[in-house]
């Protein structure tokens, strides 16, 4: 049954958005649930199509499969499988899927009595995802905007894209957004670092208290922003990274033409000082 | 009277209703009576209180604190000071040109020899300076740790992060024979430093360990969502508590762990999750650290390594052949 | 309570408008450069295309003249370069010339009107540099400028100079002091990069000197002579120029993943490439000698004479004034008439400039 030794009495009825009773159940350890039964459903789908896009892409190698965007020329249609159509099926199965995974997340925070942070900072993520493949293409008018399904590829599409710009990293909401990254890593090494360190102390000692972790952030930087308080800001940090991320690409191109340096000019020519 | 910001049907634990207004506690007691009379200051800032702790210090001074504190300041200064003179001391164009002013590394002609001070001898100064200032200040987070009798284990994720900071602007240019090859100390300038490492060595995304350290910085931010998400979830059955509930598992770390056990399969415990997010950020930093190593000493150009190694996709040819005019006689 | 809510939306309010500001607007034009999926595609604004359509109209051409009867060099004293011509034909290009040159002087602008024949105005002796200079171009660059070719107007467009130059940077001030080297690079403003801290002056080394733009390894492992990191610096600088000289991205020469592989290039590198060495070639031959006796405003601040970079001719087009093909209504300027007049010796007093190298 793969439960864990204290799971039983969690598995209850209840908190389902859709279908009741009807998929309320698990299979080994996952639960189910009608967005567990959507999840598989695109999953398979988009699953198998992109195995059939690497099947007439020319190559098994994991490195260099790539399933590619249709032309700029078909617009916001549809395009003929091969060329482009079988990367908007599968786009459409992924967001799907994604919606699906958050969906089912709210219905195991329902039934576990949790809040719905989980699902909420998924749908960052998504809404990242979806900006990519949905908002900016539908703002330029064509799907061919899109990344390309591929390891190597999509980082292709990357370099591409940004050098359009001349110096991408001059964009400023990608330079909040590579900053929030880093601080991110950073706030999580020291908050994984933390609790490790008062868990696992010095040979002999005892496990130690919050009052050790604050008096050692107030030690070392003078602030301790406490055991809530960490949560909040990693959670702020990671979405803001996110969202800025999200923000960084929908307005190169959509909402910028020209070198990302140029647009720095506004600074210089302010009245204070020109 | 309105108590929430936003209409919600009830509290979601992201600001704090009732703010604690306490006496400053002045920290767990430290085993020699003058390491505690290092201590100095704390205040209380309200505001803070709507999202963690109100209070702000103590902090502890010591030698190692007091000593890289100098040591940086007298960096930094330099750094400062080099800029006011390229805009001739005037306070106003400093302000106006702060992004695009730098203080740079020497040119290739000099090696690894000392050039004149003005000819980036400044770059060495403050890269010495504010790399004693951050031993300085690794040394004081291993200290205070073990003061406290805690393991020191941010002691070790800083050393990872100092990892990077040295290859970039020391092992690396000692390994190629040239300060020239290290960041420069500005806002855009160490961007320019950054476009052009990738230019020069065939597109740094072909580096697997540039792959890698990037799959963990993103792997840190999910890893953070995931699980300050996940304990801000349960704040109702107190799952902030962390390090109770890691000694003496409550419904908290037990709705947790079932929730990702019940949406992927598997789970962490509150105490095992703590570990993959300190290898997560701390691996971000050693991966990058020795991609950006390997770069021209052992390879010279990712793109064609990547070709090399079957790697590379091939795109159809949608021009005829476009031969280089250079050989193309 | 509520104020702080007030004060929080208008806050975001404010923070968005800012931010926005800076920005364009929707619809915006895309084309596509390489295959599907690549990311190599070009994004216009049209709103800014048209704004500066002017910029790139050629003006209409004059009515042909009449070819028959004596020829110019009969007719007329010290006629060096367009003899050849009838006096018709001759006229005809004297007065399209005033129009690109100078439309407010006139003839005057170069000639004294005493004696149109007379050399006394160094205007009248760059305009004949000028002039072989064009036909030098539109004659053996064909691998860059093709069949449409330039007349004076592709770079003056009407004005006395032509608003797109270069000149050499004095020292910086602070070169020989203690501190506040900015090493030719790190200043705000400056356009020749594109308003970023790149090194600000890529001509000198790479559109006057030969020094190799290439930066990028040709192995994978590091076998050959190391290019230093800074040297990438320079070229990204050049590159920036190119771009915004013409008005397009890295990607419209480029498949940036791999920058330097040919094989993976647009055909328009190529043309790149080869108009790399035209300018060079131009700065060298024709720009440069022509410095003794130019007078003080026609010197840059260290006594150089203006040159020419890619933003001289294509002003941000990628086809300069958008491919017109000004030179069908010139034949005069298609090429030089019979041997490539290299020298300079002309010009009075003058020194032969350096032999032509690739």
């Amino acid at each position: 049954m793969a439960m864990l030794s204290f799971e039983r009495k969690y598995r209850v009825r209840g908190g389902t958005l859709l279908g009741g009773d009807l998929f309320d159940f698990w299979v080994g350890p996952f639960y189910v649930g009608f967005f567990g039964i959507t999840t598989v459903f695109f999953t398979f789908v988009g699953t198998a199509l992109i195995l059939y896009g690497a099947a007439i892409g020319g190559t098994w190698n994991l490195w260099q499969i790539n399933i590619a965007p249709p032309d700029l020329k078909y617009g916001l249609g549809l395009a003929p499988l091969k060329e482009g159509g079988l990367w908007q099926i599968i786009t459409v199965c992924a967001i799907g899927a994604f919606g699906s995974w958050a969906l089912r997340e709210v219905e195991i925070s329902r039934k576990l009595g949790m809040g719905y942070h989980v699902p909420v900072a998924f749908s960052f993520a998504i809404f990242a995802y979806v900006t990519l493949v949905v908002i900016r293409p539908i703002l330029l008018g064509a799907w061919g905007h899109g990344f390309p399904y591929g390891i190597l590829s999509h980082l292709d599409w990357v370099s591409n894209v940004g050098y359009q710009y001349l110096h991408f990293h001059y964009n400023p909401a990608h330079m909040i957004a590579v900053s929030l990254f880093f601080t991110t890593a950073l706030a999580l090494a020291m908050h994984g670092g933390l609790i490790l360190s008062s868990t696992n102390p010095a040979k002999g000692e005892l496990v130690k208290t919050p009052e050790h972790e604050d008096s050692f952030f107030r030690d070392i930087i003078g602030y301790s922003v406490g055991t809530l308080g960490i949560h909040r800001l990693g959670l702020f940090l990671a979405l803001s990274a996110v969202f800025f991320s999200a923000v960084c690409i929908v307005i190169s191109g959509p909402f910028w033409t020209r070198g990302w340096p140029e647009w720095w000019g506004w600074w210089l020519r302010l009245p204070i000082w020109s | 009277m309105k108590t929430t910001l936003f209409p919600v049907p009830y509290y979601q634990n992201l600001f704090t209703r009732v703010r604690v207004d306490a006496p400053t506690y002045p920290g767990v007691p430290l085993e020699r009576e003058r390491d505690t009379a290092e201590r100095t200051g704390g205040i209380h800032v309200q505001a803070l209180a709507w999202f963690g702790n109100a209070q702000i210090g103590p902090i502890y001074l010591g030698f190692l604190g007091v000593a890289s504190l100098i040591f940086f300041v007298i960096g930094f200064t330099a750094i400062g000071w080099n800029m006011l003179v390229q805009v001739n001391y005037s306070p106003i164009e400093f302000v106006k040109q702060l992004f695009w002013l730098s203080v740079d590394p020497p040119s290739p002609k000099y090696g690894l020899r000392l050039p004149p001070m003005n000819e980036g001898g400044w770059w060495l100064f403050s890269g010495f300076f504010i790399t004693v200032s951050i031993l300085l200040w690794w040394a004081r987070v291993y200290r205070r740790a073990r003061a406290l009798g805690l393991g020191t284990h941010i002691a070790w994720g800083f050393a990872a992060a100092i990892w990077l900071f040295l290859v970039l602007g020391f092992f690396r240019p000692v390994l190629m024979g040239s300060w020239s090859e290290a960041v420069p100390f500005g806002i855009f300038s160490h961007l320019d430093w950054t476009t052009a490492f990738s230019l020069r060595y065939g597109n740094l995304f072909y580096n697997p360990f540039h792959m890698l350290s990037i799959a963990f910085l993103y792997g840190s931010a999910l890893l953070f969502a995931m699980h300050a998400a996940t304990i801000l979830a349960v704040g109702r059955y107190g799952g902030e508590r962390e390090i109770e509930q890691i000694y003496d598992r409550g419904t908290a770390s037990e709705r947790a762990a079932l929730f990702w056990r019940w949406t992927m399969g598997f789970n962490a415990t509150m105490e095992s999750i703590h570990r993959w997010a300190w290898w997560f950020a701390v691996l971000t930093c050693i991966t990058g650290g020795i991609g950006i190593l390997l770069t021209g000493t052992v390879v010279d150009n990712w793109y064609l390594w990547a070709v090399k190694h079957g790697v590379a996709p091939a795109y159809p040819e949608i021009w005829g052949p476009v031969p280089d005019p250079s050989v193309a006689k | 309570m509520a104020y702080f809510r007030i004060a929080l939306v208008a806050a975001a309010g404010v923070l968005a408008s800012a931010l926005l500001a800076g920005c364009e607007r929707l619809p915006m034009d895309t084309s596509q450069i390489g295959f599907r999926g690549t990311g190599m595609e070009k994004v216009t604004n049209p709103r800014i295309q048209a704004a500066n359509a002017s910029r790139h109209e050629a003006p209409p051409a004059l009515d042909p003249a009449d070819s028959s009867g004596p020829k110019a060099a009969q007719v007329y004293q010290n006629v060096k370069v367009l003899g050849h011509l009838s006096v018709g034909e001759f006229t005809r290009t004297m007065i399209a010339m005033s129009n690109w040159v100078s439309p407010e002087q006139g003839c005057v602008y170069c000639h004294n009107p005493a004696n149109f024949a007379d050399d006394s105005m160094q205007t009248k002796v760059v305009s004949r540099r000028m002039l072989q200079m064009t036909q030098e171009i539109n004659g053996n660059w064909k691998n860059h400028v093709a069949d449409t070719g330039v007349t004076c107007y592709t770079c003056h467009r009407g004005k006395n100079v032509p608003e797109y130059k270069w000149y050499a940077d004095p020292p910086a001030p602070t070169a020989g002091r203690m501190l506040g080297n900015d090493f030719g690079q790190n200043k705000a403003g400056k356009a020749s990069v594109g308003n970023s801290s790149l090194p600000y002056d890529p001509f000198t080394p790479y559109l006057l000197g030969k020094d190799e733009i290439r930066v990028t390894a040709t192995t994978a492992l590091p076998v050959n002579a190391q290019v230093p990191l800074k040297q990438a610096e320079v070229t990204h600088g050049l590159m920036v120029h190119m771009s915004e000289g013409l008005g397009v991205g890295c990607v419209h020469c480029h498949n940036t993943r791999a920058f330097a592989e040919w094989s993976q290039s647009p055909p328009a590198r190529v043309q790149a490439w080869h108009g790399i060495r035209m300018v060079r070639d131009l700065n060298n031959v024709f720009m440069v000698p022509l410095t003794p006796g130019q007078p003080k405003e026609r010197l840059g601040r260290t006594g150089d004479i203006a040159k020419i970079n890619c933003a001289t001719c294509h002003q941000g087009a990628n086809k300069p004034l958008n491919g017109a093909k000004m030179l069908t209504a010139h034949p005069e300027l298609a090429k030089p008439p019979g041997a490539t007049v290299r020298t300079s010796a002309l010009q009075a007093g003058q020194s032969a400039p350096e032999a032509r190298t690739q």
